[in-house]
């Protein structure tokens, strides 16, 4: 019996000095760790590794250091490019873009292998070209460039069949000795842009070997819209980037690039990358504390957990291409809603113009506590919005006026809203987010604050729903109010001003929301080569967003980056999809 | 016993059959519109609802939807994990065995230590070894997996960086992805052991450790106080005290007249113990980034991975019936006056 006891006040006394220990403490000045390999460490699963399907961060952080496009970013910069399979940069200067700006050629470069060891030719790239047009998968990245190379934004009719015709891809995307010549429907100012993260270049030989499209018109519809797991591309790659894909361990949720020995500019320092995918970020904290991780994805709220380690390089303020904003739906779905209340202006609800009227939105925006959403959902690291183009992108106007929280401009326009009768009855409305994205949980509920402050009559309710559940009702237009963002395919306004503002755009459509004059100056924008005019156009677009609210921005959001402090050789672009491991080395 | 055995394993396609019927019908009463968020998980793709609709029939009627199903199951394919981005069948086979393996080291001290503690807890009843164990239980039971997995990996990993998370370590994890060792197994301990790699064996069981913890530490205490009730009850019997004034020693009472009767409960516990485990221990998987079967079930089923969810359930209720049934077979072993019929 003594024997046992002490065991038991041993077993206690071990347990208590571990968690003593334990809760405190942190391994430091350690040697680096695994000095060839780095380790990324995310949350989240890669989709597929072809280049033309995949849509998400996670796969394009790989494809983007296994392939390679005709011409790339100059480091850090978006506004400047450089050749990479290609050996120059088209410009009117240098006569490889038409006076017309519908006509590009890209001379190819020789002596570029792919990791199979086979070279790269004009071939592989037209024919890589044409298979990103063609693939044009449900919700994929296709679109693209088939709006600017054949002025359409989807190869199928609402039946599903194919209309895309293989003349015209033939016709749009030649080679022409050793070049690429692709000739656009309409001059689109951005082309490069996309061109440099887009235009990646994989092997003919090769696919079609591994039973892929192989260039023809009779196999197109086969493979126009396919199946993820039936491209040849979904799980192996062969590229000419500077790491081969060696393996994606789905069972240990992890993807491996090792070294490509063999690039035609000098090879990479790192020998491996690995990727790999943690859900719990409190395990990836312990991971990068103990150099077991080299870099790691965490959220503003693991921020103190980090920040004051000297292992560990916190980098703060970074420009990030991202747009996020509270939607207004001007034509809200109220069958069965229970987001709208009664349904009717009878202070119990809203009916479904409610957000239609320009004097609700302006108050709803004016209502909203800019410095508090900052200072709260982003511990003041950002800037106060300009509108909806962020800022570093042409067409951004720091002296652009935009809203501030303002309670007497607030209420000056609520009280004319629908004719008085808004501040007469009062209402009763839902904002919405998606759960578990905490800084629009905070926003909402700053919106609700706001509004119900100006007013007791009026009353706006929170709720947080699953993915699913908002796709649905957003698709439905039964969300009244709801909050979403978008990170930039490509660095052009136009990408932000379509989708926000153009009736045939992503969230108008979601709205209902157009007006004739938004879309007349969008369309008036990306056909405009003149970059001061352009850059004028994008200033009017961005008052009138200003002026009409379909939506409001309440920030201008930044990012950050954690890695080790033995980490060398990165540097930001913010369109970029990942890290450049290229430039990559410990010490 | 046979015809016991036989006629429960012939129950086993009825309950696959309700269970999927079940899993489908739920998700059957989401709108098609949700049902797409699998496949439209960006802002970006909002467009793309309609057409990814109609490209998986997700608006088709419930029996068409679950009759297609259905006949691919019977012809072998559990149909496309989205979430697994693999072939749902083989996906049960990649995740299962890390699970598999988890709970095979976890099983032993849980049922081990819980019977041990139970017993002694109930021989020593409101003496210092009972507070102990109703203490442990109390702690083990009350507090989340989530709390006991995150300290113990502060404290182990954190800060003496004894035990890391994850399957293996970097090295270990390169030579097992190679084409120098073979995958007889896919449990990493035993696959170490059959390649020769006693390096990596070791480095297995040092990722496994904290898991194994964790889970003893949650499930044993369940296990202690059923042991503990059972032994207090079987202690006050009357062939126990007649035991006692027979003379015989305390230990041969306790461990051969009383432990044995006080085992039903338990063992129908330990089973579903060890099936729960099996079925996968995703609070414990997910802090320790382990890559098991719990974790991609959770997975599936928030992202609404219809072929997925209904593949998982189809395993479980194989695993649960086949739980069940080795718990009723060790009743009749353990007491010979059962007999299966």
């Amino acid at each position: 019996m003594r024997r046992v006891r002490r065991q038991v006040l041993l077993l206690l006394a071990l347990t208590l000095s571990l968690s003593l220990v334990g809760l405190t403490g942190t391994a430091t000045g350690q040697a680096v760790k695994n000095p060839d390999t780095f380790i990324q460490v995310s949350f989240g699963d890669w989709d597929t590794f072809d280049y033309a399907w995949a849509y998400d961060t996670s796969s394009h952080t790989v494809i983007f250091n296994v392939y390679e496009p005709l011409v790339a970013y100059d480091g850090g910069r978006v506004d400047r490019f450089v050749p990479r399979l290609a050996t120059a940069v088209p410009s009117l200067q240098n006569g490889l873009v038409s006076a017309d700006g519908k006509t590009y050629t890209f001379p190819i470069r020789e002596g570029v292998k792919f990791h199979d060891g086979t070279p790269m030719t004009a071939e592989d790239a037209a024919y890589s070209l044409q298979r990103f047009l063609m693939i044009d998968r449900d919700g994929g990245p296709s679109s693209l460039l088939l709006e600017p190379i054949l002025g359409i934004t989807k190869t199928r009719d609402d039946k599903g069949n194919l209309t895309l015709k293989f003349d015209d891809l033939q016709r749009a995307v030649q080679v022409k000795g050793n070049s690429v010549v692709v000739t656009l429907k309409e001059p689109f100012g951005p082309f490069l842009s996309i061109m440099a993260l887009w235009s990646n270049v994989v092997s003919k030989k090769w696919a079609t070997a591994n039973g892929d499209w192989n260039g023809t018109a009779a196999t197109m519809a086969k493979y126009n819209n396919l199946k993820k797991e039936s491209s040849a591309f979904f799980e192996k790659a062969n590229g000419t980037g500077p790491f081969k894909l060696e393996r994606w361990d789905r069972a240990g949720k992890q993807v491996i690039l090792a070294r490509n020995d063999g690039y035609w500019r000098k090879p990479a320092r790192l020998a491996r990358v690995v990727f790999r995918s943690i859900d719990e970020a409190a395990t990836r904290v312990l991971m990068l504390k103990a150099g077991d991780a080299d870099s790691i994805a965490i959220s503003r709220r693991e921020q103190p957990q980090v920040e004051d380690d000297p292992n560990i390089r916190f980098i703060d303020n970074l420009p990030w291409l991202r747009t996020d904003a509270f939607f207004f739906t001007v034509d809200i779905d109220t069958r069965g809603n229970p987001d709208v209340g009664s349904g009717r202006l009878d202070g119990a609800g809203v009916p479904a113009n409610f957000f239609s009227d320009i004097r609700v939105r302006r108050g709803f925006a004016y209502a909203f506590d800019y410095a508090t959403f900052l200072r709260d959902a982003f511990r003041n690291q950002g800037a106060l919005p300009k509108g909806v183009i962020p800022p570093g992108m042409l067409g951004f106007n720091a002296n652009q006026e935009y809203f501030i929280f303002n309670r007497e401009k607030a209420i000056a326009e609520l009280r004319e809203a629908w004719g008085g009768q808004v501040w007469e009855r009062g209402f009763r409305v839902t904002v919405l987010y998606n759960t578990g994205n905490v800084p629009r949980e905070i926003g909402a509920r700053i919106l609700k604050d706001g509004v119900e402050a100006l007013n007791p009559k009026f009353r706006v309710d929170v709720r947080g729903v699953t993915w699913a559940s908002y796709l649905a009702a957003m698709n439905d237009g039964k969300l009244p109010v709801f909050w979403v963002g978008w990170i930039a395919d490509y660095p052009d306004p136009h990408n932000f001003a379509f989708h926000f503002l153009h009736s045939d755009g992503t969230f108008p459509k979601a709205q209902r929301f157009k007006n004739d004059e938004l879309d007349r100056l969008v369309v008036q924008a990306i056909k405009e080569t003149n970059r001061d005019k352009r850059q004028a156009l994008y200033f009017q677009i961005n008052k009138k967003f200003f002026e009409l609210a379909p939506s409001v921005s309440p920030v201008n959001q930044v990012v950050f980056r954690v890695q080790r402090s033995w980490v060398r050789g990165w540097y930001n672009n913010p369109v970029f999809p990942g890290t450049d491991y290229y430039t990559i080395f410990k010490g | 016993m046979t015809a016991f055995v036989l006629r429960r394993l012939l129950l086993l396609p009825l309950v696959a059959l309700g269970v999927t019927l079940l899993i489908f019908g739920l998700l059957q009463m989401l709108s098609p519109q949700m049902r797409a968020a699998l496949y439209v998980t960006d802002p970006r793709q909002l467009r793309a609802v309609d057409s990814v609709i109609r490209t998986h029939g997700l608006d088709k009627p419930f029996h068409i939807q679950y009759v297609g199903w259905l006949s691919r199951v019977v012809q072998g394919d559990l149909g496309w994990s989205e979430t697994a981005k693999m072939p749902v069948a083989k996906a049960i086979a990649t995740f299962f065995p890390a699970t598999l393996e988890l709970t095979m080291f976890a099983v032993v001290p849980i049922i081990v230590i819980g019977i041990w503690l139970g017993t002694l807890s109930a021989v020593h009843r409101d003496r210092i070894v009972d507070h102990f164990s109703r203490f442990f239980s109390i702690s083990g039971t009350s507090m989340p997996t989530f709390v006991w997995g995150l300290l113990l990996l502060m404290v182990f990993y954190g800060t003496w960086q004894l035990f890391p998370p994850g399957r293996l370590s970097l090295e270990p994890n390169m030579y097992v992805l190679s084409q120098q060792f073979r995958p007889y197994t896919r449990l990493m301990t035993v696959d170490a052991l059959l390649n020769g790699q006693l390096w990596i064996f070791v480095d297995a069981l040092r990722h496994l450790a904290l898991p194994v913890l964790t889970l003893s530490l949650v499930s044993c205490a369940t296990l202690v106080r059923v042991t503990r009730s059972s032994m207090l009850e079987t202690l006050r019997q009357d062939y126990v005290r007649t035991a006692r004034a027979k003379g015989l020693e305390s230990s041969i009472v306790v461990n051969k007249h009383a432990r044995k009767n006080a085992m039903i409960p338990v063992v129908t516990l330990s089973a579903l113990l060890f099936v729960g485990l099996l079925n996968g221990v995703a609070i414990t998987e997910t802090v320790y980034g382990y890559p098991g079967i719990g974790l991609w079930g959770v997975n599936a089923a928030i992202q609404l991975d219809a072929a997925a969810v209904a593949g998982f359930a189809l395993f479980n209720a194989l695993l649960l019936v086949v739980g069940n049934l080795a718990a009723d077979v060790l009743y009749a072993v353990i007491d010979p006056r059962i007999r299966l019929r």
